[in-house]
């Protein structure tokens, strides 16, 4: 629960795997759409964030992204949540193309003690912002992806997380060699969250 | 003649007197030149007096500056040399920890290599647990064959035993229908018979035997149709039970698709099974690819201890990162202060040269001084020969001349002592030259000392991103992290989730149809050969559902009680009975829905809803909150001061009073 406290704002536990959780859901959006995954006509604009973002309408993939980010809200809030992983693989092949990393810090003390937090909620969003600016803008560098391509998610967690119905253990899906970019991190100083993209070289840049 | 004599002598007197009251003259007119020039004389020395007093002063004020410059570069030095000092001792301790990261390396160098050995062990009792699995999955293959052959005899037999049966119920249908004919037709007869018999009357002349014949044969007849009604009963519960063997038949059929299905399905368990056998071949050859793995167990404690050194070295990295910080901070300040120190040389420089300008002067001066003290030297034995030649008028000047000398000797030992203080200055100033030189050299030691450092932190970095880029690689340690992937991806096509969903719903099936086999068992003498291990293990799994259902069903009721009370004490608390909702925007972002109602509501349709996401709680328009007195207070207190709570309380204070009023 969030509460205006001069130009702080509380931030709980809950709160922030909330806030985590739904910036996951739109980055996801985002690098779907920007990567070509999913077809343009298939995504719709809503104003989140200070920007205007792109939701995808397909119902397959917006009950799968819900489902998701409901469960990643969940392990947040137990602080079993170490990294997601959002894969792009070829269709034909399966070969991993993209890996865009979350990396996920929590702060223990809040898990066990129950304490809160004092942020801006200003800020949060400032910082996100500048995340899916830097996530629009990664088509600059990042090679084409000239096949179709199907995306997956996978979930670092702790070792003694029950595995949920719908999910399964998985390998990391590992690129060999791969470019890496780092770009901006946010911070609801429950949660930190470091994003990465690696991707694979591409033969023109080999050349 | 002596008078002639006197006259002459006495014209030459006069004329001697003449002369000597001219040279008096000329001597008086000497003497006031003379003291005019002495009173220049004194005036000039009066002047060179105060001038050599400013000079003095001058040089008083140049000295403390210079003294103070000389403490002040002095203190400044000192500075210096405690600062590298102290750089020393931070070189020392970078060279030390330095050589500890290079043997720590060395070290981990040897782990690597007792690390492969391990893993070529690793990969040779994995090849073992690939040949016991594929022991394994051949015996599971021989039982399911096994299993398949006995349910298909089975089937067969049932099928023949449900064919013979139809072909009976068949027969017997006929001669039911036949039977059935032969009663209608009896009835028939009886009731023919029977009116005849009523209408006939009764002859006298007939005889007795043949009624006794008629009857007998009436009587026959009854028990022949008796007989046939019984034998059409009879048939009649062949009827029935042909019926339920037909039921039992279908059911059997039944049966017999579900295990065609379950064929079909071990099918697809062989299919999984040589993808896991697939699976197996890739895992060996990720342990051939792995240098240091000999068996599966070892691959977790292989990747617990790289990510063990992974995390060291990271700590390493962030310790190296921190000194790389303490050491740019200290080159910044010895940056700093090497200007600083540049600065002030410069400045000393300018000192120096200025005060090497000063003594210049000074040294123009004592040297014009000097000049003009010989030139009143020589003027002053100039008057005083003249004076000699004047003895009474002159015994004055003498002594204003010795009183100049003596000034002017006095003069010489300031001008000397000037000079010797001159002298020390330069040897002070040449000596500061030779500090500030050292100073110099040692700056130079430290712009290249700083430059190493700099050298040495840019190793590091890219040493911090190498390891961030192994850490971005996704690397991750198996003995804390497991990686879980969502199964209901968008590539699996819709019908194998609908087969997925079917087989789920046929093994439920199955497993009741299992029990239902179980209790046949114990009533038909055909054998549906069940296996004693399956039905163990269906005992033990439908004791542990029951257990299971009953904890769930004791969680709900102690939930449902526990909530109830708490929603009934935020009720009488607060005064508002709270209704929570959850829903789902077009977005699929989930939001929950509270109605509040306060118990002090007039009618039903008072009610307020607020929708409740991600921390943040607004209140919804609906008729109630629309209302003009409602959307005050929302104005006052929800949009203007931020506070649902000071609404909701004072709503609930002005229905109070509405109440009591009313």
């Amino acid at each position: 629960m969030a509460s205006r406290t001069a130009s702080k704002d509380i931030i709980t536990l809950r709160g922030s795997a909330a806030i985590v959780s739904e910036f996951f859901g739109y980055a996801a959006n985002s690098i779907l759409y920007n990567r070509g995954v999913y077809p343009e006509e298939s995504f719709t604009k809503v104003k989140k964030y200070g920007l205007s973002m792109l939701l995808t309408q397909d119902e397959g993939v917006k009950s799968f992204i819900a489902n998701l980010t409901s469960q990643l809200s969940e392990w947040l809030e137990a602080g079993k949540l170490q990294r997601v992983v959002l894969v792009i693989m070829s269709k034909a092949t399966l070969e991993v193309l993209e890996r865009w990393n979350f990396n996920i810090e929590t702060d223990a003390e809040v898990v066990e003690k129950g304490v809160s937090r004092e942020k801006s909620d200003k800020e949060i969003m400032r910082e996100i912002q500048a995340i899916m600016r830097q996530i629009a803008s990664s088509i600059t560098y990042l090679p084409c992806l000239d096949e179709p391509c199907v995306f997956d998610v996978l979930a670092y967690t702790d070792k003694d997380v029950a595995v949920p119905f719908a999910w399964i253990e998985s390998d990391a899906k590992l690129i060999q060699n791969p470019q890496m970019v780092k770009l901006h991190s946010f911070d609801t100083k429950i949660h930190k969250v470091d994003t990465l993209v690696s991707y694979k070289n591409d033969d023109w840049d080999e050349q | 003649m002596v008078k002639s004599e006197f006259v002459v002598a006495l014209d030459t007197a006069e004329k001697q007197v003449h002369g000597y009251q001219a040279q008096l003259e000329t001597l008086k007119t000497e003497l006031h030149v003379s003291e005019d020039e002495r009173k220049k004389c004194q005036d000039r020395l009066r002047y060179l007096e105060q001038e050599l007093e400013a000079s003095k002063g001058r040089e008083h004020a140049l000295q403390e500056r210079l003294i103070k410059e000389v403490n002040d570069s002095q203190g400044r030095y000192q500075l210096q040399v405690k600062r590298c000092s102290e750089l020393e001792v931070q070189l020392k301790k970078e060279v030390d920890s330095r050589k500890n990261s290079e043997s720590s390396a060395a070290s981990a160098k040897e782990r690597a290599t007792d690390l492969e050995e391990k893993l070529q062990r690793l990969s040779e009792s994995s090849e073992r647990e690939k040949n016991r699995l594929q022991r394994e999955l051949a015996h599971w293959q021989d039982d399911s064959k096994l299993s398949v052959s006995r349910k298909t005899a089975d089937l067969e037999r049932m099928r023949l035993k449900a064919e013979n049966l139809e072909e009976e119920s068949e027969l017997l249908k006929k001669q039911l229908k036949e039977i059935r004919e032969q009663l209608d037709e009896c009835l028939h007869q009886k009731s023919a018979l029977e009116c005849k018999l009523s209408t006939i009357p009764t002859p006298s002349e007939s005889t007795p035997s043949e009624d006794k014949n008629l009857v007998k044969h009436l009587r026959e007849e009854l028990r022949n149709y008796e007989a046939e009604v019984q034998e059409a009963r009879r048939l009649k519960s062949c009827h029935m039970n042909n019926e339920l063997l037909k039921e039992k038949l279908l059911e059997e059929k039944g049966r017999r698709e579900k295990a065609e299905i379950e064929l079909s399905q071990l099918q697809e368990a062989q299919l999984n099974a040589q993808n896991l056998e697939l699976e197996l071949m890739s895992w060996k050859s990720l342990l051939k690819e792995i240098p240091d793995v000999t068996s599966y167990d070892d691959i977790p404690k292989k990747i617990a201890g790289l990510q063990k050194e992974a995390i060291e070295s990271l700590i390493k990295v962030g310790e190296i990162s921190a000194h790389l910080k303490e050491l740019e901070v200290s080159l910044e300040l010895a940056e700093l202060c090497k200007q600083h120190a540049e600065k002030e040389s410069l400045l000393a420089k300018e000192k120096a040269e200025n005060s090497a300008l000063e003594v210049k002067r000074l040294e123009l001066m004592l040297s014009s001084v000097a000049e003009e003290r010989d030139r009143l030297n020589k003027d002053a034995i100039a008057l005083n020969k003249q004076k000699t030649a004047h003895a009474d008028s002159g015994m004055m000047d003498e002594t204003l001349v010795k009183d100049l000398e003596s000034s002017l000797a006095l003069r010489k030992q300031t001008i000397k002592e000037l000079e010797s203080n001159l002298h020390e200055q330069r040897e002070v100033i040449n000596r500061q030259y030779d500090e500030i030189k050292l100073l110099n050299e040692k700056l130079s030691f430290e712009a290249r000392r700083i430059k190493s450092l700099e050298r040495e932190g840019d190793r590091l970095r890219s040493e911090i991103a190498l390891l961030e880029s192994k850490l971005g690689h996704g690397d991750y340690s198996v003995a804390n992290t497991k990686v879980l992937r969502m199964v209901n991806t968008l590539a699996v096509d819709s019908e194998t989730k609908q087969t997925i969903e079917a087989l789920q719903a046929e093994l439920k099936k199955t497993q009741a149809k299992l029990q239902a086999v179980e209790e046949l068992k114990g009533q038909s003498d055909a054998g549906n050969v069940i296996d004693v291990d399956i039905s163990e293990k269906l005992a033990q799994l439908k004791g542990q559902i029951a257990i299971l259902e009953k904890r769930e069903e004791r969680y709900k009721a102690v939930f449902a009680e526990r909530i109830s009370v708490f929603r009934r004490a935020c009720c009488s608390l607060f005064g508002y009975k709270i209704v929570m909702d959850d829903q789902q925007r077009p977005n699929g972002i989930p939001v929950t829905r509270f109605t509040l109602q306060s118990i002090y509501a007039q009618s039903d349709d008072e009610k307020l809803e607020f929708e409740y996401e991600s921390g943040n709680t607004n209140i919804l328009v609906n008729d109630y909150s629309s209302q003009p007195e409602i959307s005050q207070q929302i104005e006052i207190f929800i949009k203007k001061m931020n506070s649902i709570p000071a609404f909701t309380a004072n709503l609930t204070m002005e229905s109070f009073n509405k109440r009591t009023l009313s």
